[in-house]
């Protein structure tokens, strides 16, 4: 979302800077029209960018609102760019999430690593032919990993969650990767669809 | 440059000393180095705050990930004063699986 706020920033500063061009237009063309000059007479600009046409349509506008007769479309546009500009402010206030686990102070581990060690430890079940591992660091110590595990849609799917649940547990926990939340969903799935067939 | 480059070596060879340690990890998308003329020290990045260390673990573990992340960090600090020692575990090796 930076990078979104980054490029309405830009786009508002491109804008200041044309303004500030047209300004310095303005002021300097009553001395450059004395040397003969005829390139910054604004008044040669098509009516609707001429500054009185564009100065007194603000200020209709303005007065409208003002006088609290605005249309509905109107009122509308505004309410939206209220809401996105407070929904932009809060996303550029929101802290990033972090991009490696933290374990202890100064000391962090890779997403990759713990997806990885969590797909081994999945994937040693034997019914699952497949899993899927979603890890999420976050700014406490601990990582968010999300399992889902693929078996075969006849088999029966009672216990085998609380028994890939235990594994990964079991297997984070021997390596000492800290998991603060883990799910684990199984899915069914076609074996000539996953990644391997049979066990 | 070069006091960055003698610190990232210093780093480097306190990391790889420790028991558990594989090797130095070289970064995912950004390669994890510290440049100096014709020379750069992979695994280590040296920050004008921060000592950064990317390591790869060996699998079976003599202890748990983050006690051993730990043991690198105060190992590697002594020589950075002034700068957090930061360590980072990018893989775990496994040399030798029981579950295999």
């Amino acid at each position: 979302m930076r990078i979104f706020n980054r490029i309405v920033v830009i786009l508002l500063l491109f804008a200041l800077f044309a303004l500030g061009v047209f300004v310095f237009l303005t002021s300097i063309s009553p001395f450059l029209d004395t040397f003969g000059g005829q390139g910054t007479d604004l008044q040669n600009l098509p009516p609707s960018l001429r500054p009185d046409g564009l100065s007194a349509g603000l200020r209709g506008y303005l007065t409208n609102i003002e006088n609290g007769s605005v249309g509905a479309l109107d009122a509308l546009v505004l309410i939206a760019v209220a809401l996105l500009g407070l929904i932009l402010l809060v996303l550029e206030l929101k802290p990033p999430t972090p991009r490696r686990v933290r374990m202890q102070r100064g000391t962090y581990i890779t997403r990759s690593a713990v997806r990885d060690e969590a797909t081994r430890a999945t994937e040693q079940e034997h019914e699952v032919l497949q899993s899927n591992v979603k890890v999420k660091a976050q700014r406490r110590p601990g990582a968010k990993v999300d399992v889902t595990a693929s078996v075969r849609e006849r088999e029966g799917t009672r216990g085998l969650q609380s028994e890939v649940r235990d594994r990964v547990q079991q297997h984070l926990g021997q390596r000492g990767i800290p998991v603060s939340n883990l799910k684990v969903r199984i899915a069914g799935s076609d074996p000539r669809e996953t990644k391997t067939r049979v066990k | 440059m070069a006091e960055d480059l003698q610190l990232a070596r210093a780093a480097s060879e306190a990391a790889l000393a420790t028991d558990g340690v594989y090797a130095l990890a070289t970064g995912r998308f950004v390669e994890a180095a510290t440049y100096g003329a014709g020379e750069k020290v992979t695994g280590v990045v040296v920050g004008p705050d921060e000592v950064r260390v990317h390591i790869v673990v060996r699998w079976p573990l003599p202890e748990p990930i983050p006690a051993l992340a730990e043991r690198v960090r105060e190992k590697v600090a002594p020589g950075a004063p002034g700068r957090a020692t930061t360590v980072v575990v990018e893989d775990v090796e496994v040399v030798r699986d029981e579950n295999l």
